[in-house]
């Protein structure tokens, strides 16, 4: 096929089975690749009920039809599998050099089943395929491994690897590459932990055939000539992600002391602005991107290298912990990418924490002699270590902050941050309807990238709660996660500003396949259903309960910053759900209609 | 000498579908983005010749400030 490795990859890790299917041309038209290949799999091969942990679940690698070519930013990779997060859908988007690597080797999706009895890596080299052991690797950290790999292999070998946590099975451990990349959030790292496998090492060889190649050239040059003469390239460049950081504090959209307000005194100590000019080294970028938006920096201070902070990191371990040091922010960042926990989870849950000892709910005794103050970096780094190792308190703290506020009980939680049980990310949501509502039925939980509409809200009024609200989030949910399907980065459409009809030609010169946005939003429509389905499958008494934001967003209003006095009303937190349920066309519990799932072609997928 | 507001794409829509507007002098940009029906809270950066300003930066005679929005997010 066009555009494609031509294969899937199965790694039976528990009898050490390795074999190669072709890829099916159906699953490429219905789904076209990435999370559409990742949500299929996922919904037909992982039996209803599976453990997350045990062997029946499957850690499911997919590349899209975009994935290593002459695309901007085509340097994207969908992790998909059953989260033991949220018991859910799990889908976690890596940049980096590694999807170009699957494809160039002839790959499809890498999908691994079973669990392997000793920890081993996969070796992938063109059509040597191999798991070795990986016992001496075992325990180390992220960075550590990725050197051996590069030193031991050569540096065309692309690695994705996990740290402490997901062999601890933290269950938001993540998976590491490229010394600063991540496949982030849901788990998908203890997925990799619980099947005992260290690393996948990868290098490709192989060409991949596309349908028209002077067509294709022609439309890879348009999109790199817009990129190009984007009017705001500079300075996206300049920033990258933390351009937001400043612009948040200002609107009341920081996360701050646990989500408590939505700007943040300190602030300035944290922006874009002053870590480029603290802390930044270079720019790096992942493969083919020509606006590269990652920070490769020096923390003096605590001399560490990492690759970041982005804004997420430092919404979430900065200000959401109320520190104001941005080389702090730097350290954590280095740590929980080391150990690979995510860092939007682990911010998170640590704010919760520091909210529990300032309201006396957790006393010094509980956090094994850590003061867990607001603003207290080294009680910080102190619990992500304990986090990843499951040490004291860090064992409460690692089963995410559903379950520990649960365990904790005394109110803890309604200041609990998270939708589906998977951790709020970097967007505080007092007065924004429109992203509390993206971030409440986002399909893997509370997560930003599917639905970014906080600017819609400051646009039409952030306090309305009217059926174009909804009809933005429901577009934006069909429309932004086809950049995963197709295995591109959407920031060059999102903040260059470039024309979407652009990708187009490109995507028919490489499959051949004439596409237009209505199409590939319908298949963003029917992956949307299908997650949903999968939800209500695994989870009894699934529906409308399970898509409630944190009671924080009706109940507390933050007493400082923008935001002050400003407050979601829980009425308005239904009306929109009654909205969007109407709007997808599904019940007013939540659950797709039967007719709407006959429209897009999933009713005999979901039998 | 005339000054210039060029504001990124998304909101060339408030000022003609143009790449840039003439603007008046000795007003800050907030003042200037109000004036244009743009609201200033959808502004996440200011530059002017390479500089980063504050939205209370007064624009001077043969400015070009471009004004970046954040609209799609990360």
């Amino acid at each position: 096929m066009n555009g494609y490795g031509g294969h899937i990859l199965r790694v039976d890790l528990t009898n050490g089975k390795l074999t190669k299917e072709p890829t099916p041309a159906g699953l490429a038209r219905d789904f076209i690749g990435g999370r559409g290949f990742g949500a299929y799999f996922l919904f037909k091969e992982v039996p209803k009920g599976a453990d997350p942990l045990g062997p029946q679940n499957k850690l499911i690698i997919s590349t899209g039809p975009f994935s290593g070519l002459m695309i901007p930013g085509a340097g994207k990779c969908d992790f998909a599998t059953k989260s033991p997060l949220t018991g859910g859908y799990a889908s976690a988007s890596m940049g980096g050099h590694f999807t170009a690597e699957i494809k160039y080797a002839g790959i499809d999706s890498i999908i691994l089943e079973g669990i392997s009895p000793k920890p081993v890596y996969l070796f992938i080299d063109d059509d040597k395929i191999e798991l070795r052991d990986a016992g001496d690797l075992w325990g180390k950290g992220t960075f550590a491994v990725e050197k051996h790999f590069k030193e031991k292999l050569g540096e065309e070998f692309q690695v994705a690897v996990i740290g402490p946590g997901g062999e601890n099975l933290v269950p938001y451990a993540c998976i590491n590459h490229d010394y600063g990349r991540q496949a982030g959030r849901g788990g998908v790292g203890t997925v990799m932990g619980v099947k005992k496998v260290k690393a996948i090492v990868i290098r490709g060889t192989k060409s991949v055939h596309v349908a028209n190649m002077d067509a294709y050239r022609a439309a890879g040059k348009a999109l790199y000539k817009a990129c190009k003469d984007a009017e705001f390239l500079a300075e996206w460049t300049r920033y990258g992600t933390t351009v937001v950081t400043s612009w948040c504090d200002e609107v009341g959209a920081l996360p701050t002391r646990n989500f408590s307000a939505g700007s943040f005194e300190g602030g300035k100590g944290i922006y874009g602005q002053t870590m480029r000019e603290k802390i930044v080294i270079t720019d790096k970028g992942c493969f083919g991107c020509p606006s590269p938006c990652g920070k490769y920096s020096h923390a003096k201070k605590y001399n560490a290298y990492v690759e970041g902070p982005e804004y997420e990191t430092i919404g979430l371990l900065g200000s959401n912990l109320g520190i104001d040091d941005i080389e702090a922010v730097a350290q954590a960042n280095w740590l929980v990418d080391d150990l690979g926990i995510d860092s939007i989870s682990t911010g998170n849950v640590i704010g919760w924490a520091m909210e529990c000892y300032e309201k006396g709910i957790l006393s010094k005794k509980d956090t094994d002699g850590l003061e867990l103050n607001f603003g207290n970096a080294e009680a910080t780094f102190a619990l992500i270590k304990k986090i990843a190792y499951r040490e004291g308190i860090g064992g409460l703290l690692a089963e995410g902050v559903k379950s520990a506020s649960a365990e904790i009980g005394k109110g803890s939680e309604r200041f609990a941050i998270h939708v589906k049980g998977m951790e709020q990310s970097g967007y505080a949501t007092h007065n924004a309807t429109a992203m509390l509502l993206a971030y409440m039925t986002c399909d893997v939980g509370a997560h930003h990238n599917r639905s970014w509409a906080i600017t819609y809200d400051l646009q039409v009024g952030r306090e309305l709660v009217v059926p174009e609200k909804v009809a933005r989030v429901i577009w934006l949910q069909n429309f932004r996660p086809m950049f995963d399907v197709l295995g591109s980065c959407r920031l060059q459409w999102v903040e260059l500003g470039i024309n979407r009809d652009l990708y187009l030609p490109a995507l028919e010169a490489i499959t051949g396949v004439n596409r237009t946005w209505e199409d590939l939003e319908k298949v963003g429509e029917r992956i949307w259903n299908l997650t949903r389905m999968y939800w209500a499958r695994e989870n009894e008494g699934f529906g409308r309960t399970w898509d409630m934001p944190s009671p924080r967003f009706y109940e507390d209003a933050p007493k400082t910053g923008a935001t002050k006095g400003q407050i979601t009303k829980l009425e308005d937190v239904n009306k929109l759900l009654d909205m969007y349920y109407e709007q997808r066309g599904w019940t007013s519990d939540g659950l797709p209609m039967p007719d709407k799932l006959e429209s897009l072609g999933l009713t005999a997928v979901v039998a | 000498m005339p000054a210039y507001l060029r504001p990124t794409s998304a909101l060339r829509v408030y000022i003609d579908g143009k790449d840039e507007v003439e603007v008046e002098p000795g007003r800050s940009v907030r003042e200037t983005l109000v004036s244009l029906n743009i609201k200033p809270e959808l502004i996440a950066l200011v530059v002017v010749a390479g500089e980063q300003k504050t939205k209370d930066y007064v624009i001077q005679d043969g400015d070009i400030v471009k004004v970046l929005a954040v609209i799609g997010g990360g």
